[in-house]
């Protein structure tokens, strides 16, 4: 059975985008950027597109719900999302790649 | 002066192999400062990545790498310490000249190709998901800005080595705007070199004609999945991946492979075949401004199999350490 633990939200922006560390249940894990990690740090000295990947988990299930308040969130900060995956797991194993 | 140079030893038959690329160039009196750096199983084995940031930071330091090659680990959360020195440092240039060497016999004669491959994105920035129990989502990621290098450095590479013709290979038929970007961003760029002929293949027809009129093509610039592929389709054309050597630039950083696997079961037997190190290494002699060297280390290398001296895998019998030794003889 699938549950819901977390979302990734791709957001348009140059640089890589200073986001909430947690909203709710979640945590800010990873930023990528062309899917190398940029966040947390060491970056590395990498050329970056407009496109980051930002991926907020949570080891507890969450709800449709939750993943909407901290969409909506990232909009009333300002930046202009592009896409959002919602990120699940299977008996504990993540069903989504992770970042180099 | 010697250069230096980071070098990773590689796993399973990589060390044998960098041994014989090293004793090459001290015959050849290239003066290689080489600086050792950890990567690969022993660094899994030991708890540390498998390419740890320490090996990263003294690769971009120096700036220029070679690497024996390294095991995949196979398993939960393995990654491949290919693909993260290729992210990790943005080598973004995968660079596979194709020739035809003497003494190694195929069917494709007067092969010569240089494959420039996009290195850092389309589906191997390995972003996926299962989005549904049913349904994986692979995203297949291509920029204006990497395909415009990747363009302009197979261009430049053209200009500088007096190549004719710049071939853009893509699906943009089907991926109208994936592909589409690719091929439209190329033709961009093409515009800027009037004096390099350029037009565009569709990848499947690309490979057809790969085998049917590789005398016609000269250079090709692909995305990063069709360039794997025909890539190593060009290496086999050439005499398979123990002859096909690989070279990967970024913008201050190059790092030169071979591109075949680590062959760990020929472990220690002295059998393995060093020419698509060799040959890595001899582009690397190339873009450290060591052109006298390159073509006495390649003239030895092609008089040696002219000679009918080859390793198991070319259908010879010589060792690797006899094979070596034949090449070295040969030196000016």
């Amino acid at each position: 059975m699938m549950t819901l633990h977390g979302v990734d939200v791709y957001i348009w922006i140059d640089t890589t985008p200073e986001l909430p560390k947690t909203f709710g249940k979640m945590t800010l894990t990873l930023i990528s950027n062309r899917g190398t990690r940029v966040y947390p740090p060491p970056a590395p000295d990498i050329a970056l597109l407009n496109w980051p990947r930002c991926r907020y988990e949570s080891d507890t299930e969450l709800t449709d719900a939750e993943i909407q308040e901290l969409v909506n969130e990232i909009t009333k900060l300002g930046f202009r999302w592009t896409k959002c995956q919602k990120l699940f797991r299977e008996d504990g194993n993540n069903l989504y790649s992770q970042a180099y | 002066m010697a250069h230096k140079v980071a070098l990773i030893r590689g796993d399973g038959t990589g060390p044998e192999l960098v041994a014989a690329v090293e004793k090459i160039f001290k015959a050849a009196k290239v003066e290689i400062d080489w600086v050792d750096v950890e990567a690969g199983l022993k660094c899994v084995e030991a708890g540390k990545p498998i390419v740890p940031d320490e090996t990263i930071a003294t690769i971009k330091e120096i700036g220029v790498g070679l690497k024996g090659p390294m095991t995949t680990p196979i398993g939960k959360g393995s990654v491949s310490p290919n693909v993260t020195l290729r992210k990790k440092l943005d080598l973004y240039a995968c660079v596979r000249p194709v020739r035809s060497l003497p003494g190694v016999v195929t069917p494709f004669d007067n092969l010569d190709i240089v494959i420039f491959r996009e290195n850092t994105e389309d589906l191997y920035a390995q972003i996926e998901y299962m989005a549904t129990d049913q349904v994986a989502h692979s995203v297949k990621l291509i920029s204006k800005f990497s395909t415009e290098r990747i363009s302009r450095a197979a261009f430049e590479y053209a200009r500088a080595n007096n190549r004719k013709k710049v071939v853009c290979v893509h699906k943009a038929n089907i991926m109208k705007v994936g592909d589409g970007l690719f091929l439209r961003t190329f033709q961009e760029v093409a515009k800027e070199y009037p004096e390099i002929e350029s037009w565009d293949n569709i990848v499947d027809n690309q490979c057809m004609q790969l085998v049917l009129r590789w005398k016609i093509y000269d250079m090709l610039v692909l995305p990063n999945l069709y360039g794997d592929i025909v890539s190593d389709l060009a290496a086999g054309m050439m005499g398979g991946l123990g002859v096909a050597p690989g070279a990967n630039y970024g913008t201050n950083c190059a790092v030169f492979e071979a591109v075949h696997g680590s062959a760990p079961k020929y472990t220690g037997l002295d059998k393995v075949n060093p020419t698509a190190l060799l040959l890595s290494g001899t582009l690397m002699l190339d873009h450290l401004g060591e052109h006298d060297a390159r073509k006495n280390i390649e003239g030895a290398l092609e008089a040696t199999l002219t000679k009918g001296i080859k390793t198991y895998d070319l259908g010879g019998s010589a060792k690797l350490s006899e094979f070596t030794d034949a090449i070295c003889s040969e030196l000016k």
